[in-house]
Order: C-alpha cells, then sequence, then structure tokens
C-alpha cells in the first residue's frame, strides 16, 4: 500500500471508531430526540395561527435543525481531542505509525460525518412533516441544508482547534462566541463602516475577513419564503466554507504536533 | 561481534512548565543510554524520576528540549518507523464501547494489518494473553487485569519488534505478574527488543539482560544486571541467640554491623572483611551462633544507595 493509500487507510480506521463511538452515546440520541420532537412540534404550531401556517412549521423545523445541529457539534467537537489526551487513550493510538495530523482529521472526520447522519434524521423528519402539511418543498430548502451541513463542519473545526490546546470548557466557550460573532460579522463591518474612528473601521473590517463569516451558510430565509436560489448562491459558500475549514484543520495539526502530552 | 543499537538516547534533556507562568524545570538531566538488539533492557527508577517522560519521548509523545534519541535509526519524531513499535502505556486506556476484539481489530488497522491476516492475529493474541472468553465483551466491564492484558495485545498486534513496556507489572496479581514476566522472556527467545520501565527491581533481576538507573532525571548506573549484583558488596548475615547487649554494641562499633530483632534472636550483618573478627567477639561473650550466611547486595541495595547519593 503506498504511504498516501495506508495514511487515508489509518484517517479512516480513527473516523469510523469516532462514529462508532457517537453511535454507541446516549446524550447523542438523546439531544436527536428532542430535535425531531421540536420539528414535529411545528407542524402543532402552525395549527396555531391563521397566516402562514406553513411558514412557521419550516421555520420552527429550520430552526432546530441549525440549533440541535450546533449544539452536538460544539457539545462533541469541545471534547474531541482532549478527551483522548485526558483519559490517554491516544498514548497508544499515537504510537502506532500514523502521524497526530492523520489523528485529529480522522477524528474531525469522524464527528463530521456523526453530524450530517444526524443532520440526514433531522432532515427527514422536515421534509415528513413538511409533506404531511402539504408545505411546499424547493431547491432552496435543499440548499439551505447543503449550506447548514458545511457550517456544522466548519464549526467542528473550530472546536477541534480549541479542543487541540485548551480545556473543553475554554474550548466551548470560543467555540460559541466564533459562532455567535461569526453571524454578526457582516453587521460590525458595517457599523464600522460608519464609524468616524480609522481604528474601529479597521478593526471591524479584520474581524469580518478573519473570523468566519457564517451569515454566508444562512439560506433559512430563501428557503422559508420560496425565494428562488441560483448555484452561485450556494456553490461560493460551499467554496469558501472548505477553504476556511482547510485552514483552521492545517492550524489544529499545527498546534497538536506541537503539544507535549502529558 | 557486537549486536546493534535498536535504542540510542544522547544527551536528552526535557524541561516542563508545571503551570502557567511558572518557571521551567528539568526533568531529564542530560541522558544517554543504548539498547541492543535483542535484549531485556529494565529502565529503572523511583517514581517522578523521569522514566515515563523518557518512555514518552521515544514514543513521540513529548518533545525532548535538547539532545537526540532514535529508535530503529529512526528519529523519534518520525511516525512510519512505529510499524515495527509495541508500546504499552502505565494503566492503559481504551474506549471502554468497544469489545475486546473490536479493540485488538481498531490497532491492528491502525498499523496496516490486512485482513484476513488481522482476524487471525486478533484471535490469536486474545488467545495468548487469556482474553479469549472475554473477547466479544465490551471493555467498561474488564477488570483493571484484563485491561493490562488488552494493553499487552495491542502492544504485539502487529508482531513489532521492539517492544516498549511502561511498569508492565503495575496493578496485576502474582500470576498475572508470572504471565507477563514468562511474555517477556518469550519475546527474547523470538529475537524481539524489550525496554521495561519499572520500579519493581525484583522483575529486573529475573528478566532482565541490562539496565539503567535513573534518579532525578539523571542515569546514575547503566550496564548488564549480572556485572551489578557480582560488584555488589559481599556480606554475611550471622543470626545469634543470647547476645549481651553490651556486645551487640561492640559489634556496631568495632565492625560497622548492621542488627536487626528476629524475635528470639538477633541478625547481624557485617561486610566479608569484619566476619572472622565478629565472629570471635560473639564467641567471647557467650553468645550462641545459629546460622552464618554469605550474602550479596541485591539490585534494590545498589538502587537504593544510588537514590541515598542523590539526596
Amino acid at each position: 500500500m503506498s504511504g498516501l493509500a495506508a495514511s487515508l487507510a489509518r484517517i479512516w480506521a480513527i473516523a469510523g471508531n469516532t462514529v462508532r463511538e457517537s453511535v454507541r452515546s446516549k446524550l447523542l440520541y438523546a439531544l436527536l430526540f428532542f430535535a425531531v420532537v421540536l420539528i414535529l412540534s411545528g407542524a402543532v404550531l402552525a395549527q396555531l395561527s391563521y397566516v402562514e401556517g406553513e411558514r412557521i412549521l419550516q421555520d420552527v423545523g429550520m430552526g432546530a435543525v441549525r440549533l440541535f445541529g450546533v449544539a452536538i457539534a460544539i457539545l462533541v467537537g469541545i471534547n474531541l481531542i482532549h478527551r483522548e489526551v485526558d483519559r490517554r487513550t491516544v498514548y497508544t493510538i499515537l504510537s502506532k505509525p500514523l502521524s497526530r495530523g492523520d489523528f485529529l482529521v480522522g477524528k474531525f472526520l469522524g464527528l463530521v460525518m456523526t453530524i450530517w447522519l444526524q443532520m440526514a434524521i433531522m432532515g427527514s423528519a422536515f421534509v415528513a412533516v413538511s409533506v404531511a402539511s402539504a408545505a411546499p418543498l424547493t431547491p432552496a430548502h435543499a440548499a439551505f441544508f447543503a449550506l447548514t451541513a458545511v457550517e456544522l463542519a466548519l464549526v467542528v473545526g473550530v472546536a477541534t482547534l480549541f479542543s487541540a490546546f485548551t480545556t473543553p470548557v475554554l474550548a466551548a466557550f470560543f467555540t460559541t462566541g466564533v459562532w455567535v460573532v461569526g453571524h454578526l460579522t457582516r453587521q460590525l463591518r458595517d457599523l464600522g463602516a460608519r464609524s468616524e474612528s480609522a481604528f474601529v473601521d479597521w478593526a471591524a473590517w479584520l474581524a469580518h475577513r478573519v473570523l468566519p463569516d457564517l451569515e454566508a451558510f444562512n439560506l433559512a430565509s430563501e428557503a422559508a419564503h420560496g425565494l428562488p436560489v441560483v448555484s452561485s448562491d450556494w456553490v461560493l459558500p460551499a467554496l469558501y466554507g472548505a477553504g476556511y475549514l482547510t485552514l483552521v484543520l492545517f492550524a489544529a495539526v499545527a498546534i497538536f504536533e506541537r503539544r507535549d502530552l502529558r | 561481534m557486537s549486536r546493534p543499537d535498536i535504542v540510542v538516547v544522547e544527551n536528552l534533556t526535557k524541561y516542563v512548565r508545571p503551570g502557567f507562568g511558572l518557571r521551567r524545570k528539568r526533568v531529564l538531566h542530560d541522558i544517554s543510554f543504548r539498547v541492543r538488539e535483542g535484549e531485556i533492557f529494565g529502565f529503572v527508577g523511583p517514581n517522578g524520576a523521569g522514566k515515563t517522560t523518557t518512555l514518552k519521548i521515544l514514543m513521540g509523545l513529548a518533545h525532548a528540549s535538547s539532545g537526540r534519541a532514535t529508535v530503529l535509526g529512526h528519529d523519534v519524531s518520525e511516525s512510519a518507523f512505529r510499524r515495527h513499535v509495541g508500546f504499552l502505556p502505565e494503566n492503559p486506556y481504551f474506549y471502554d464501547y468497544l469489545t475486546g476484539r473490536e479493540t485488538l481489530d481498531f490497532y491492528a488497522r491502525l498499523c496496516g494489518v490486512p485482513q484476513p491476516r488481522r482476524r487471525e492475529r486478533v484471535a490469536e493474541l486474545l488467545e495468548r494473553v487469556g482474553l479469549a472468553q472475554a473477547a466479544d465483551t465490551r471493555l467498561r466491564t474488564y477488570s483493571k487485569g484484563m485491561q493490562q492484558r488488552v494493553g499487552v495485545a495491542q502492544a504485539l498486534v502487529h508482531d513489532p519488534d521492539v517492544v516498549f513496556l511502561d511498569e508492565p507489572m503495575s496493578g496485576l496479581d502474582p500470576i498475572g505478574r508470572k504471565d507477563i514476566r514468562d511474555l517477556v522472556l518469550r519475546l527474547r527467545e523470538q529475537g524481539k527488543t524489550v525496554f521495561m520501565n519499572t520500579h519493581i527491581l525484583h522483575d529486573v533481576e529475573q528478566v532482565c539482560d541490562r539496565v539503567a538507573i535513573i534518579v532525578k532525571g539523571s542515569i546514575r548506573y547503566e550496564g548488564v544486571v549480572q556485572d551489578f549484583l557480582d560488584a555488589g558488596e559481599l556480606s554475611s548475615d550471622l543470626v545469634l541467640a543470647s547476645l549481651p547487649a553490651e556486645t551487640g554494641a561492640d559489634l556496631e562499633e568495632r565492625f560497622g554491623a548492621r542488627l536487626r530483632s528476629l524475635g528470639e534472636s538477633i541478625e547481624a550483618r557485617v561486610s566479608e572483611k569484619h566476619v572472622d573478627g565478629a565472629l570471635a567477639c560473639v564467641v567471647a561473650s557467650g553468645a550462641r551462633v545459629i546460622s552464618v550466611t554469605p550474602h550479596r547486595a541485591s539490585l534494590e541495595e545498589i538502587f537504593m544507595s544510588a537514590v541515598e547519593e542523590t539526596r
């Protein structure tokens, strides 16, 4: 087996084991259960409204998918590396012929696969409740789910980065902060541009450039209002997400490579 | 012809920072040693001496501040050579949601062992470490001894040429300890090189060919175990009955004897050169000599004197 193929096989082994760990975790089942209940409860809420019942149903559903998706991504992502080091399971793994980069990327991929699997279950519940309530399903809904999947992968990447060098509490704090601010960077940039201070303008511009622009992945409004979505609306953000994620993972690997494992 | 060096450690120094902003502390001080092919090498030291830190550096889990370490001729920062290396950490931890069989299969995959060889190898190892009956039970139900056996099995799953064991007898009952000892000896018979971190000197005396003693981050001795024992001070243990108190004091003062009460009798350890004089003194006092047993300093005594020297 060539070096690259062997490396991919090891990454796949780590990823598969991470998925297996998640599949056997009761916490994730509990979160998934509540997410599906919330999506289904959208149908009840829609009945209570005289107007735009279908939109309320889908707003609640898409909101639940994003909220629970991010909660799962942060909850599991912050422990991704820290728990391995803390429990010392990493000792036996890294003594095998795999690099720290292989290990970290494998853990990341495993968690992303887990979250996408859960998104697929939540998405199925969303489609089922939409069909049952005769709410329209458009290509914008497919684009919404695709970009939410990219956004969640990015959140997992950020959580992995913080998990590579700090405690789960701090990693949760930082990752949640990045997620919240990541949805506000466009407003920050616009506010900065209106400021009279050149420094504030520059700082707002820098925050917009350095932090992930998570609003780029938000097509909930287009999907809920049945607005048309062209390919550039989701292809460009997807490419942006992939590029940003690559940089985040490079940084995470570089930090993890330098760490002494205690 | 001398056997090639499998592990080479040269002038290794390691500093750690105990906490945020605190001053760096030196935990390894310029240590050097070599492990030769096919030998069982004991790396011995008290708790906190730097044994595990050294092993972590050799396994690429920690980075040296300065110096050089190679295994099988490769710098320890590389990872590819580890397909020839097995490692059992102290008190190993595994994924407790996996069964014993799944755990070994996972490690075999990481080492690139292909199917169907992997299935055979896993079954063979489960049998060898006595876990065949519990192979399909999740690790969360395993006892500490069983976890240690899983640890040994994962270290050998890819049939490595060099095996590093960190306190392999830790937490094992006498039967488990004997099993590990036998396994280590069997590895040597197969031509494997074994590096063993331990503070149990009895095990070192029984299985190791060569030993290095590390105290407070510095190597105090390195050499062949038997040479240490042969070079140890020869003395005799005199077991005496009805020994008058003043004669006991005399033995301590004039012959440097170390007295120990055995209930009805007294044991006096006297260096070989003073045995005749001490015996004459005892006989003159009217005490009875029950036995005289020659005694060679054990590795434990040599080890203790090395530790004492650094205090």
